[in-house]
């Protein structure tokens, strides 16, 4: 690819050597470069002919990338082609002061780049624990009331033509939940009017509750009954909902699987495809931890709106040992679930019941 | 090892072509830099500089790949791909979050109108992707239409998909003849017609690896399901809580893991051979002609070993990985010339059309050429 340097211009020791290609065309020929005085580039073939000409400054130079060739478009369409990377930056340096360019300069090969890796590492750790987080906080700011409503409004919709069915409750035992629910309700910041309380033949669901975003709370007939002579239960249930609506937990999650997945998919390129699916697989086990984080906080959250509404704070521990006896659910792991294992959330809300009590006593 | 894989010409080539080795020449230790900044940089700055990272690859990467002396080169700017990113990114988003947002009937219209949007940016992304691809100061172009991608990406996948690769070889034709066969090089066509029968032949020695790993999966979890029981496991136990689910959840999960393995290895043997296939029966410009040598177990160890070496490296590994690749590819891949590389023209001015090619970059769609 090195050229004869038989032209008088091109022995210069700044004369760069390449190929030159016209305007479009893939023909080339071995030239050589070099800059005269007053900044103008001189292409010229190996008997010294000049074929391109162009101040410095108004041909486009491509950036440094590693040791591939240099592209030099001059203003006439053609092109000059040079392996010689650092003579291009000499004859860019007095133009640009540093002819390599800053990126590639941090790119070089040095023992600095071990440098790079640990702060890699660190800011690798320090985005997923403190600056998603952060984002989320910024997006739920930002999140117009009217979202959380839509969201709801649909899912609602939804469950109702999939799994739900019309409660078969007595109006009895409808009024007596809707009542103690209100009075719950009512001591929260978003007030009772916040929050409406929704029956609905749970199916194939069975005993469940959950809460939408904007502050519906569903409990299926089945959990009702199955609670049927413990009602202040039901109640620790409907605050732990309560304590979701509460915390925006829903929104939290989805703008949390979100920014995670966003972010992997924008650096997926340069961690290669294989690598890239593993850790979407793995931000889907980590958000899975989140999830039981968060039914934490709903526990503790039943337990502490319980206790202000002056009603037992361990209620909903019950709903669990309920669970665990009837559905002997005993399983120590929660590995790969969303909700923590019900042994050790009937010890945690009994311990921190326990430790309400003990400080309001006090 | 390798001598199923290179099916052989037709014809010879003509004694006055010349063989031109495609080359690789970039090196693990230079790329390595490029790599570790790019990263750096992304997350600094929270994404944005995925755009430059992406040019800077790409172009360390084409302007490595050396033919006949000369090397490719890739001329997207960073802030073309940067807006396609963020366009994309806003679409994806909007698509997702209408199926939160959005009555499931009205959700489901869109997620049907957005399955039939697919070739028009699998489309509008191979021609930019062509139109910023030069060799020798000469710009590929793409002329492949919606149709043809419909065909070979909704139609081509699922009729893979739908037949558990029985009918596989179709797809692959569909896409090889549209992504290979619409490329132009400066005005002059490319032809790629690979044969249905020679996929067909690629399609013997996967499979059969594919029924015996079957076999071999099957029988080993026989013997581990009965040693279980002989260490009198209380399955019954088990069965009535809701955490069974997630444990027997789990055990699928795990169990699934050699069959996801083997299906994984199948498809590396199957695509690399498709690939020898196809390039071998590809004629530019009407006089010539590329070839594929790739071993097919050589290429899926090194696939595979480049996934587990990123891995448990922590990705410290990955620049050598896609080096090693790039190398491979790169050396298994020859241009026979009729004539000279000189008289081409390039046509193409500027390039449009990022979008589509974002959205692949995002969604994971991938080529071989």
């Amino acid at each position: 690819m090195a050229s004869e340097r038989s032209s008088p211009d091109a022995l210069s020791p700044d004369a760069l050597a390449g190929r030159w290609h016209p305007p479009s065309s893939s023909r080339g020929v071995d030239a050589a470069m070099h800059v005269e005085a007053g900044g103008v580039a001189v292409v010229t073939d190996s008997g010294g002919h000049i074929l391109a000409e162009a101040t410095l400054v108004s041909v486009d130079i491509s950036p440094r990338v590693g040791s591939i060739p240099r592209r030099l478009s001059f203003p006439n369409g053609s092109v000059f082609e040079t392996g010689d990377n650092d003579g291009v930056d000499r004859a860019l340096t007095p133009l640009r002061g540093r002819g390599a360019g800053f990126i590639h300069g941090l790119e070089r090969f040095r023992p600095r780049l071990a440098l790079f890796v640990v702060l890699v590492a660190i800011l690798a750790v320090g985005t997923y624990r403190y600056a998603v987080p952060l984002l989320v906080e910024v997006a739920i700011a930002a999140t117009p009331p009217v979202v959380p409503r839509l969201l709801s409004q649909s899912a609602m919709v939804s469950l109702d033509q999939t799994l739900l069915d019309e409660s078969k409750l007595a109006d009895a035992a409808r009024e007596a939940l809707d009542e103690g629910f209100a009075a719950l309700a009512a001591l929260t910041p978003r007030g009772a009017d916040g929050y409406t309380l929704n029956f609905r033949d749970g199916g194939r669901v069975g005993p469940n509750a959950f809460a939408l975003p904007d502050g519906n709370v569903v409990i299926t007939d089945q959990l009702v009954r199955l609670m049927e002579d413990d009602r202040e239960a039901v109640l620790g249930v409907l605050a732990h909902e309560i304590g979701h609506v509460e915390r925006e937990h829903s929104l939290r999650q989805l703008y949390r699987a979100a920014g995670v997945t966003g972010l992997v998919l924008l650096i997926g390129g340069d961690i290669g495809g294989g690598v890239e699916d593993v850790l979407i697989q793995g931000a889907a086990l980590a958000s899975l931890s989140y999830s039981r984080s968060q039914e934490a906080e709903a526990d503790r959250f039943s337990v502490e709106l319980m206790h202000k509404a002056g009603r037992d704070p361990a209620a909903l521990a019950r709903f669990f040992e309920k669970l665990r006896d009837d559905f002997s659910d005993t399983a120590e792991s929660d590995f790969l679930s969303s909700h923590p294992a019900t042994p050790q959330r009937i010890e945690e809300t009994r311990r921190y019941a326990e430790e309400l009590a003990a400080s309001a006593a006090r | 090892m390798t001598t199923d894989a290179d099916a052989p010409h037709e014809a010879a080539p003509p004694l006055e072509m010349r063989r031109h080795p495609f080359e690789f020449h970039g090196t693990a230790r230079e790329y390595f830099g490029i790599w570790i900044v790019n990263v750096l940089l992304t997350i600094l700055t929270v994404g944005i500089y995925s755009a430059w990272a992406k040019v800077r690859r790409l172009r360390y990467f084409h302007g490595n790949t050396r033919l006949a002396g000369s090397s490719f080169d890739y001329h997207a700017r960073p802030v073309q791909i940067l807006a396609g990113r963020i366009i994309v990114l806003a679409i994806l988003i909007v698509y997702n979050l209408s199926a939160y947002f959005l009555p499931q009937i009205v959700s489901g219209i869109i997620g049907i109108a957005f399955l039939f949007a697919i070739p028009w940016f699998v489309a509008r992304g191979l021609r930019f992707r062509a139109r910023v691809t030069s060799y020798r100061n000469v710009r590929f172009d793409f002329t492949g239409g919606y149709g043809g991608a419909f065909l070979s990406y909704l139609l081509g996948s699922m009729l893979t998909w739908g037949t558990l690769g029985l009918l596989a070889p179709i797809g692959s034709q569909w896409i090889w003849n549209y992504t290979l066969g619409n490329l132009r090089y400066g005005d002059r066509p490319i032809r790629c017609d690979p044969r249905l029968e020679k996929l067909y032949g690629q399609l013997v020695m996967p499979a059969a690896v594919f029924l015996g790993g079957l076999v071999a999966i099957v029988g080993i979890g026989v013997i581990a399901f009965v040693a279980a029981l002989g260490t009198s496991l209380d399955v019954e136990s088990y069965l009535p809580s809701d955490f069974a689910v997630i444990g027997i959840l789990a055990a699928i999960y795990a169990a699934m893991l050699p069959f996801f393995l083997l299906y994984v290895l199948v498809g590396l043997l199957y695509g690399a051979g498709a690939r020898n296939v196809a390039l071998n029966e590809t004629v530019i410009d009407g006089r010539h002609i590329l070839a594929s040598t790739i071993g097919r177990w050589r290429f899926a160890w090194i696939a595979i070993s480049n996934f587990f070496a990123t891995l448990f490296t922590l990705g410290l590994l990955r620049p050598w990985a896609a080096v090693r690749m790039a190398r491979y590819l790169a050396g298994a891949t020859a241009l026979y010339s009729a004539g000279p590389l000189d008289d081409y023209l390039s046509t193409v001015k500027d390039s449009e059309g990022v979008v589509g090619s974002e959205f692949m970059d995002i969604e994971g769609f991938d080529f071989g050429f």
